[in-house]
């Protein structure tokens, strides 16, 4: 904004190279700098840090708000916020909890209830935000409440029961080499880049950043932004089911921390909250760093009472960093 | 883009015409019969609730439900003043409970601590608050996540310098804000100015009209020359410090003070707000409207929990009348995309 139109001709000479910009520039870049010191921090401060079975158990603590931050990538992506992701965890814990069968099958069936759950609360969401024109914050906000009633409703105490095959081989490693959680996080991964490369994928990433601009074009950008929340929930919901299994038990309000570090875990992964750009591969990176840095914080002997506070700054100093470097790595091409 | 000429509260003049075609109601401010419409459910709400039993729809009932709903009245004017900017508050929470566990500390116990205590508190907050707005102007950091990691680092500074346990004492100056007088509840005088100097200050003074024009277009008011940086801190400093000052009137009401003070605060003052038919991409919206919100939602949740049905209903009733203020005052929103789209086929059509 600052840099007027006339002096972009001579930034233009001192422009960085493609591949130096695309470096800077791109917020996962930041966060996995941040990863890095982490683990070095953490291997340095606890001896059997880079054991399989300490990493196994990051890559399982890590991988329900690594899908929650991914599913509510796509949301933050069009310009909205989706606060219903802490409702429907809550409530594809207690469903899976208390409908979920034993062996794989009855694992299968316990995540297609979690994401059919997130769908239909998806849906709601997109329908009302896409068609209705409602404000994305506020419609979620009251879905969020009315997921938590239904909750309640089902489980009003910790319970349910867990199959082991969920709480044991859903939390191990693929022939004692592959983490299932790293298994899962990458297949994610897989599908959205997939996604990305549809008319769908594109459009969202045009309706995020200039919605009239997007319809001017053709972009069915009800359709794209109905389609965003669907999937989005159905990533809550898996989100759900993934913590079912990790704590092997239903518990009504699980999903309320959730609402905020699934934000935090986007924003570190550098998807902007003006819309338009990001991806899902950052926040699941930043909900990785979220959960090492719990880690390290314990690890080098931080009070618990004061680990809020390095939570709060390594936020605020990685968001400063990616503002930082972005606008280096887009100097002079705001107005080329 | 032409220019509507603005009204009072900074936004584009009503031009839909026919206003007095609707009599004295229709030709109040939009703003004001959001507000108005909400006080009325309120009341019809009250009323209503005397099905329930003797217990209820009593005029001490009606008082009871204002006077708790102070709190969330007073978060929600920072909340509102900040989102009318574009932005967004998060750290309300943890600022109401440091304003509490403050006040218990320094004004608890003795009379006289009133007089400097609440000053020196409502200054804390309010420069923790002007932090979040620094970070937000200057270093261009996401409102959201600036004030979620403001949330997160006062809370856990307020939990480390607690030791997990706040200690003082309660304030007797301050509980007599509540206590039942000849000439009523003091609390319901101060809340009743409290919204007439909210709306003063919002459409009535420079430093208002500055906030809904930086709101409205933040391009516009940079090229305008207004201080834009000086406008987004002095804004969060203000909902810093009317999130404190909710958690020193706490601590008058409930006489004590625990470290989850605020919690329960954080998502109704934003519902507050928008229910009260402001924008939450900023420039629309007045005090009167988040104030009624604030009242709709307290007696919401006050008539709610007493009926005497399971946790997770009354949770779903609350969260279904929220989404159903929504449908219901999605009017002007509607009216305002209307405009919009007429506005993209003038531009089609005239290339």
């Amino acid at each position: 904004m600052q840099t007027s139109p006339a002096s972009s001709g001579r930034d233009a000479a001192l422009r960085p190279e493609p591949l130096v910009r695309r470096l800077l520039g791109d917020g996962t870049t930041i966060i996995i700098a941040i990863l890095v010191v982490l683990t070095v921090v953490f291997a340095a401060t606890q001896s059997d840090a880079l054991s399989a079975s300490v990493l196994t158990d990051i890559l399982n603590n890590s991988l329900p708000l690594a899908l929650a931050a991914a599913g509510g990538t796509l949301v933050v992506v069009t310009r909205g916020f989706d606060l219903s992701v802490a409702g429907v965890v809550s409530l594809s814990n207690v469903l899976v909890a208390v409908h979920g069968g034993s062996g794989p099958l009855g694992a299968l069936e316990g995540a297609l209830i979690a994401a059919g759950a997130g769908a239909a609360v998806g849906a709601v969401n997109g329908y009302f935000v896409a068609y209705w024109n409602l404000q994305s914050i506020a419609l979620t906000l009251a879905t969020m409440i009315v997921c938590s009633g239904m909750t309640l409703l089902i489980l009003d105490a910790p319970g349910g029961d867990v199959s082991d095959f969920m709480t044991y081989t859903m939390t191990d490693r693929i022939g004692g080499v592959v983490p299932v959680a790293l298994a899962i996080a990458v297949a994610v991964y897989v599908v959205w880049r997939l996604l990305r490369r549809t008319d769908w994928g594109v459009g969202l990433y045009a309706a995020g950043a200039d919605e009239t601009a997007a319809l001017l074009a053709g972009v069915p950008v009800r359709r794209v932004k109905l389609i965003a929340y669907v999937l989005a929930g159905v990533c809550y919901g898996l989100a759900g089911f993934m913590l079912t299994a990790l704590t092997s038990t239903g518990t009504p309000n699980v999903g309320e921390p959730y609402l905020l570090l699934a934000f935090a875990a986007i924003a570190l992964g550098g998807t902007s909250f003006a819309g338009g750009r990001g991806g899902v591969a950052g926040s699941m990176l930043g909900a990785l760093t979220l959960t090492l840095l719990q880690k390290v914080l314990f690890s080098t002997g931080v009070s618990s009472f004061y680990t809020g506070i390095f939570q709060g700054v390594v936020m605020i100093a990685a968001v400063v960093v990616a503002v930082l470097f972005a606008r280096i790595g887009t100097r002079g091409e705001a107005h080329a | 883009m032409t220019q509507a000429p603005l009204t009072g509260n900074g936004r584009p003049a009503d031009t839909r015409g026919g206003a007095g075609a609707r009599g004295w109601l229709g030709r109040l401010d939009r703003d004001v019969r959001t507000a108005l419409a909400l006080f009325a459910i309120s009341f019809g709400l009250v009323i209503a609730s005397r099905v329930l039993g003797p217990n209820f729809g009593s005029l001490a009932q009606m008082k009871a439900i204002l006077v708790i709903s102070c709190f969330l009245m007073v978060v929600a004017f920072g909340q509102q003043m900040v989102i009318l900017l574009g932005g967004l508050d998060l750290s309300v929470a943890s600022m109401m409970t440091l304003g509490g566990v403050l006040a218990f500390k320094w004004v608890g116990g003795s009379d006289g601590a009133v007089l400097w205590g609440v000053p020196a508190i409502l200054a804390v907050t309010a420069a923790l608050g002007a932090l979040s707005g620094a970070g937000v102007s200057l270093l261009k950091i996401p409102p959201f996540i600036m004030t979620l990691a403001m949330g997160v680092i006062l809370y856990g500074a307020t939990l480390g310098f607690t030791q997990g346990t706040p200690s003082g004492q309660p304030s007797a100056p301050l509980s007599a804000l509540f206590a039942n007088t000849a000439f009523g509840t003091p609390i319901l005088y101060l809340m009743v100015l409290a919204v007439v100097a909210g709306c003063f200050v919002q459409t009535r003074t420079s430093f208002g009209r500055k906030v809904y024009a930086l709101g409205t277009n933040p391009t516009a008011a940079y090229v305008a020359a207004l201080p834009v940086h000086r406008l987004t801190i002095a804004t969060y400093a203000i909902s810093g410090a009317s999130a404190g000052l909710a958690g020193i009137l706490m601590l008058g009401y409930v006489r004590g003070v625990t470290l989850t003070l605020g919690q329960s605060y954080l998502l109704p003052s934003v519902a507050a707000v928008v229910v009260g038919g402001t924008s939450i991409i900023g420039g629309r919206g007045i005090y009167a409207g988040a104030a009624a919100g604030a009242v709709l939602l307290t007696t919401l949740s006050t008539i709610v929990d007493s009926l005497g049905i399971a946790e997770g209903w009354r949770t779903i009733i609350y969260g279904a009348v929220i989404f159903a203020a929504l449908v219901l005052l999605r009017d002007d929103l509607a009216q305002l995309l209307g405009r919009r789209r007429r506005t993209q086929e003038t531009s089609q059509n005239n290339p």
